[in-house]
């Protein structure tokens, strides 16, 4: 998506210019997936050079400028090249996200047909998935809470939970869920619920291979199945009453 | 008496067409509402196509094996197609509905129309099936208006059922006649880009076969427009005032549903 130069040298110009590029960014891959036209790449050949490069220094330098000069640097830009980033670091938190979103689907495999005889649920796929987006947090969980700062800022929180939904549709989307009726809303906004909790849990999170977040991540899930259990339970016995009385009225003669 | 019109957006995104036989195929439609497929507007589609981006990654093994190519759609193809199929799904999702409210009052008064209204909701509930599908495969987000529209189709069936025939009839009529210059349109933007893309040797059987399945659907709407007027859909009562309020009412929903 090329930045669009300003239409005039004046100062609104100039924003209008920077402005144009965060709405350029939020319209990543949400539209029509296609199987046969490539799909865009998310990030520019020079960005994703240079925060790529950013992501190896974030362990030790954290969600900062300096992780981006440095990455800068060892991309073989200028120091000054971060400009290229209008959102700064918030950027980098950004890429973190999209990549780690993107290689969900490579990364797990489920166990299929082949071996026991049936394959896994789609509640086991949506564990299994979630635990493998939390644990590739791993190599940065120690700076983790600073991200979740930035990603707090109130300019960034729209793009912010941009991402927590794409990551919740791509969940259930490579867990194979088919819904496509309201249903499709409230999965997406528990899983996004169930999983925003669970990161913030695992920022605290001391115990060896984070087994206190699997059973975080559990007890919310057994929550979110339980509410909604009870919540189709309702609606079921709701609609059964009303076509039950529906067509009492009707043997009895009422035209309706 | 009907009057034959196209909503205006149809108009406005018509482009020219250069093959026979996309004239031939909007000439099939033989109904009064699509005889002003004379009017030629020469607006040309505004989607430039881009310089091909060659893939960073290597492409992750997706469910269905489709031969890639590597042409990327543009911003507003990927826009069309989600908000296309999104009201497709939802206008069929009202259709389902509406003949599903409306056959219990209408059977009991008017037990011949059993096979009629079985066979005109069959084909709708193929339909819909269908855009179901596609969402699903495609990662489209569906409306966010589904329980509304579930609601106010079935009160809109039950409604002009028990009104009486005609105007049940009346409601089938409008609404085809609506949803009928709908997929028209549809059906002509991407005739549009696949002949656009053919040229470049890019089209791929995605949009080959969605533009024929749109057309089959298309027809099979037109058929039931055709039965609704064969069954005195014009003898209803408040023939102009039923029509006319219905038709605004889909206009309404099929632009709510494009962005909602």
């Amino acid at each position: 998506m090329a930045s669009r130069a300003p239409t005039s040298v004046s100062v609104l110009g100039i924003l209008r210019a920077t402005s144009c590029r965060p709405a350029a960014a939020l319209k990543l891959q949400r539209f029509y997936h296609s199987y046969e036209y490539t799909q865009p790449p998310p990030f520019q050949p020079a960005e994703s050079a240079i925060l790529s490069a950013s992501i190896s220094h974030v362990p030790s330098y954290g969600f900062t400028l300096n992780a981006l000069t440095l990455g800068a640097c060892d991309a073989g830009y200028l120091d000054v090249s971060t400009n290229l980033l209008p959102r700064g670091v918030f950027d980098l938190v950004n890429y973190h996200l999209v990549m780690q979103r993107l290689a969900l689907k490579d990364t797990v495999q489920f166990p299929t047909e082949g071996g026991q005889g049936r394959s896994s649920s789609i509640g086991a796929k949506i564990r299994a998935l979630t635990l493998a987006r939390l644990h590739a947090n791993r190599p940065v969980i120690h700076r983790w809470q600073e991200a979740l700062a930035i990603m707090a800022q109130p300019s960034y929180v729209p793009a912010s939970l941009d991402e927590l939904a794409q990551l919740a549709d791509e969940i259930w989307f490579l867990a194979g869920d088919k819904s496509v009726d309201s249903s499709w809303y409230t999965k997406r906004a528990s899983l996004s619920a169930v999983y925003s909790a669970t990161e913030v849990f695992m920022t605290q999170d001391t115990s060896k291979d984070f087994v206190e977040t699997e059973k975080f991540l559990d007890a919310r899930l057994e929550d979110a199945i339980k509410v909604g259990g009870f919540l189709g339970a309702v609606s079921g016995w709701v609609d059964y009453t009303g076509h039950s009385a529906l067509n009492v009225l009707r043997n009895k003669g009422v035209r309706i | 008496m009907a009057t034959a019109r196209i909503a205006t957006r149809s108009l406005a995104r018509a482009s020219s067409r250069h093959a026979a036989h996309p004239v031939l195929d909007f000439l099939a439609p033989t109904t009064a509402a699509h005889a002003s497929c004379q009017i030629k507007s020469r607006s040309t589609h505004s989607a430039a196509s881009p310089a091909p981006i060659a893939p960073q990654h290597s492409p992750p093994p997706e469910p269905f094996r489709h031969h890639k190519i590597s042409h990327t759609l543009t911003d507003e193809q990927s826009d069309f197609l989600d908000s296309a199929l999104r009201v497709n799904q939802a206008g069929e999702l009202a259709a389902v509905l509406i003949y599903t409210a409306q056959t219990p009052p209408l059977v009991r008064s008017h037990p011949h129309l059993r096979p009629l209204m079985k066979h005109m909701h069959d084909q709708e509930d193929g339909h819909f099936r269908y855009f179901n599908e596609l969402i699903a495969k495609h990662r489209i987000r569906p409306t966010a208006l589904y329980p509304v529209w579930y609601a106010a189709a079935t009160a809109l069936g039950w409604g002009t059922a028990v009104m009486g025939r005609e105007a049940a009839m009346a409601c089938t009529e409008a609404v085809e006649t609506e949803i009928g210059g709908h997929y028209n349109e549809q059906v002509r933007v991407l005739l549009d880009w696949a002949e656009k893309l053919e040229g470049k040797g890019e089209l791929g059987e995605e949009l080959d076969t969605l533009i024929q399945q749109l057309r089959r659907i298309r027809d099979e709407e037109l058929e039931h427009l055709d039965h609704a007027v064969e069954n005195d859909s014009k003898q209803a009562k408040p023939y102009e005032l039923l029509t006319n309020v219905i038709r605004g009412g889909c206009r309404a929903a099929i632009r709510i549903s494009e962005k909602l």
